[in-house]
């Protein structure tokens, strides 16, 4: 694992500077518009405030046993907001190394630092815009304890977007196929995460393949922290970890294999 | 030699050493075989070593040229030491602050006012916000751009672009300056503010690694030179020696290749009686040849502002084609119009038609001031006394430099050929001074 905590050495050096380029990547995301820095937060506000309206006001549909809510949006919204901030992360973080690649080239800079900034600054956005739901849920969670289960939760995803971008992203530096595949995996994978369902729904046979989700277990985890305001089962925790240590060894081995000649792949 | 003297000093001064340095490219038939490389950790590549067992040092102060033919290694040497790229194979020492200029105004943000992508560019170099406020005016100043640092940069042209690029990463006194052909930037008054700011540089203790097509520029700068022929140092030592050992290399190579190409059954006797006559051998002065390709001639079109060649006339040349030489004397009068109030320098080439270089001259190699003009302009008058050629077609050259000798302001490359006749019927180039005795 010399590789792995050999990057993370990098980006600590570098934390001024990481600092300064995330803060510049959540600026050139809405530069030039009239709104300026509203932009990136009201987009997933918006489509968080077409669930509720349309799922419960509108339609005021209900789900059946085995759900941890009865209203649908109440119920989607807390899965499809975490999976916005995955997505729009990981799709960010996953380019960002073919988008720096004139920077790269000039620069004598650890190219690790490119989709650490592109994911820091997607958290920036959906972060708050998640702490923020959590207060709205206050009449459904009443405050319990499991509710604080939150932050764990949040700087689990952060850790595991992080490390799967960097290793997406070194596979886009060697075929650029992989921004077609993952685009393609990311629209389905909503499918395959339970947002739209509850698990109970989902047959029993086919349960194991959620795991194979890395999103899976994180919107269980904020299910039952927001909406019953209890603390997640321990299989949630323990999915989890496994994800991102198997991460970590992926990234430890990509790195290693191409890092004197990522940048010339760019 | 060289390497004693670098090893007595190696712990004293050196910035820079370079030890045993390689760089491989591995080379995939497809993006595919990449991921496969990726995926299984197997060698799945043919390799193409750009550099190999390259070993030097610099120290402090020292000034480096580096020349060698193209796909020599000499980029990839210049982005190793600037660190952009990560070696193969060998260690490099550097001590204290690097800068390169390889290739500039890259990492801009479009949408972004200058001022905003000069914070963020100076980031990426090391240059801390707290410090940028302070070097802010100065760059701004240097750069020329005034009030529209404050405009996106997408509205910038070219120049601009260059210029703000240029004005940031030299901001801050480096100790190693690694330039990769960046003299040719912008108009020619910006070019002779970033020679002179990297003179300043280099009057400082800056060290400096310098790479360069122009051999001129590397025999004015550099201290020593460091030749690399496919990836390995081939000579590295004092400039003068390395550069007539390269021109001397290139020529015999040019002369392999005319060889070649003329083949290899022609008589070389058949050679020397074309090149007798050059006249034989101009074939696109048949009266039938669809396009001629002629030098420029002498009425060219003068910019109204800035420094520049206003005429370079031959003094004695006949009407005809090429017009022939009567006299004994070559006598050039070039006017030239300088850069403001600053004493320009006047060069002058003589070379045979075919491209034998017989002499070049400049008035800042021998103190020679051009002589101002009562409308502003600079006169020299170049006599050569008793032409000493021999029969046979010549061209010329006229260059404007700045006063330091190192910008080209201005050049007419070839402006002019003439016949010159040598009444005694003897073959040769040029007649040297001699005596019998």
């Amino acid at each position: 694992m010399r590789t792995f905590l050999h990057s993370i050495q990098e980006v600590w050096n570098a934390r001024a500077l990481v600092g300064v380029m995330t803060r510049r990547e959540v600026a050139a995301r809405h530069a030039g518009t009239a709104l300026g820095v509203i932009w990136p937060y009201l987009q997933p506000l918006l489509s968080v405030a077409a669930y509720y309206l349309v799922f419960d006001i509108v339609f005021a549909m209900r789900l059946g046993e085995g759900a941890s809510s009865h209203a649908v949006g109440t119920f989607l919204i807390v899965g499809a907001l975490p999976w916005m901030a995955f997505c729009d992360a990981v799709s960010r973080g996953m380019g960002s190394l073919l988008e720096a690649g004139s920077i790269l080239q000039k620069n004598p800079l650890p190219p690790v630092l490119f989709p650490v900034r592109s994911v820091l600054a997607s958290s920036w956005i959906f972060g708050p815009l998640m702490l923020l739901l959590a207060l709205c849920y206050i009449p459904v969670h009443h405050m319990q304890w499991g509710v604080l289960a939150l932050l764990p939760l949040m700087a689990m995803q952060l850790l595991m977007t992080l490390l799967l971008s960097y290793a997406l992203a070194i596979f886009a530096a060697a075929l650029r196929d992989t921004l077609q595949l993952v685009g393609f995996a990311l629209s389905v994978g909503i499918y395959l995460t339970p947002i739209l369902f509850p698990i109970a729904m989902f047959p029993q046979g086919w349960r194991w393949l959620l795991w194979l989700n890395p999103m899976a277990s994180y919107v269980m985890g904020y299910q039952s922290a927001l909406l019953q305001g209890q603390w997640p089962a321990l299989q949630v925790w323990v999915v989890s970890a496994v994800w991102i240590a198997v991460l970590a060894v992926v990234v430890n081995v990509l790195v290693r294999r191409s890092r004197d000649q990522l940048v010339d792949w760019l | 030699m060289t390497g004693m003297h670098m090893a007595k000093t190696q712990e004293t001064a050196s910035v820079l050493v370079v030890k045993n340095l390689g760089k491989e490219y591995k080379l995939y038939d497809s993006p595919r075989q990449r991921v496969k490389a990726l995926l299984t950790g197997r060698a799945m590549h043919r390799s193409h070593w750009a550099l190999r067992d390259v070993s030097f040092s610099l120290e402090r102060g020292q000034c480096i040229g580096v020349i060698g033919d193209n796909g020599a290694g000499k980029s990839s040497l210049l982005k190793l030491l600037a660190g952009t790229m990560q070696p193969s194979a060998g260690t490099i020492e550097r001590s204290g602050r690097i800068t390169a200029i390889l290739e500039l105004g890259a990492g801009f943000h479009p949408d972004f006012s200058g001022r905003d992508n000069l914070y963020f560019a100076g980031s990426l170099i090391g240059i801390s916000q707290e410090e940028m406020r302070k070097l802010e005016p100065e760059i701004i100043a240097f750069s020329e751009l005034q009030d529209a640092i404050d405009r996106p940069v997408k509205t910038y042209s070219s120049g601009m672009n260059v210029r703000l690029a240029f004005a940031l990463v030299t901001a801050v006194q480096p100790d190693v300056l690694i330039v990769d052909e960046a003299l040719a930037v912008g108009d020619q008054s910006f070019q002779k503010k970033c020679i002179e700011r990297i003179l300043d540089f280099r009057q400082k203790g800056c060290t400096i690694l310098f790479c360069s097509h122009s051999p001129y520029h590397i025999r004015h700068l550099c201290d020593a030179a460091l030749w690399l022929e496919k990836g390995q140092v081939q000579m590295f030592g004092e400039t003068e020696a390395v550069l007539v050992a390269y021109d001397a290399r290139t020529r015999n190579l040019q002369k392999e290749k005319d060889r070649l190409q003329w083949g290899e059954d022609v008589p070389t006797d058949a050679l020397a009686t074309m090149s007798d006559h050059p006249d034989s051998a101009d074939l696109p002065d048949a009266p039938d040849a669809p396009f001629v390709v002629k030098p420029p001639d002498t009425s060219r079109v003068v910019p109204h502002e800035g420094a520049c060649i206003l005429s370079a006339d031959i003094e004695n040349l006949d009407g005809g084609d090429p017009p022939v030489l009567r006299g004994d004397d070559l006598v050039v009068t070039i006017k030239v119009r300088g850069n403001g109030d600053e004493v320009p320098n006047v060069g002058f080439m003589l070379e045979q038609k075919d491209g034998v270089g017989i002499t070049c001259i400049a008035t800042h190699e021998e103190g020679a001031e051009p002589v101002r003009q009562p409308d502003g302009s600079w006169q020299s008058v170049l006599r050569f006394t008793d032409l000493p050629l021999h029969s046979g077609d010549y061209t010329v050259s006229a260059y404007l430099f700045d006063r330091s000798g190192l910008a080209v302001y201005d050049h007419w490359f070839q402006y002019q050929t003439f016949r010159f006749v040598y009444p005694k019927p003897l073959p040769g180039l040029v007649r040297l001074p001699h005596s019998w005795s």
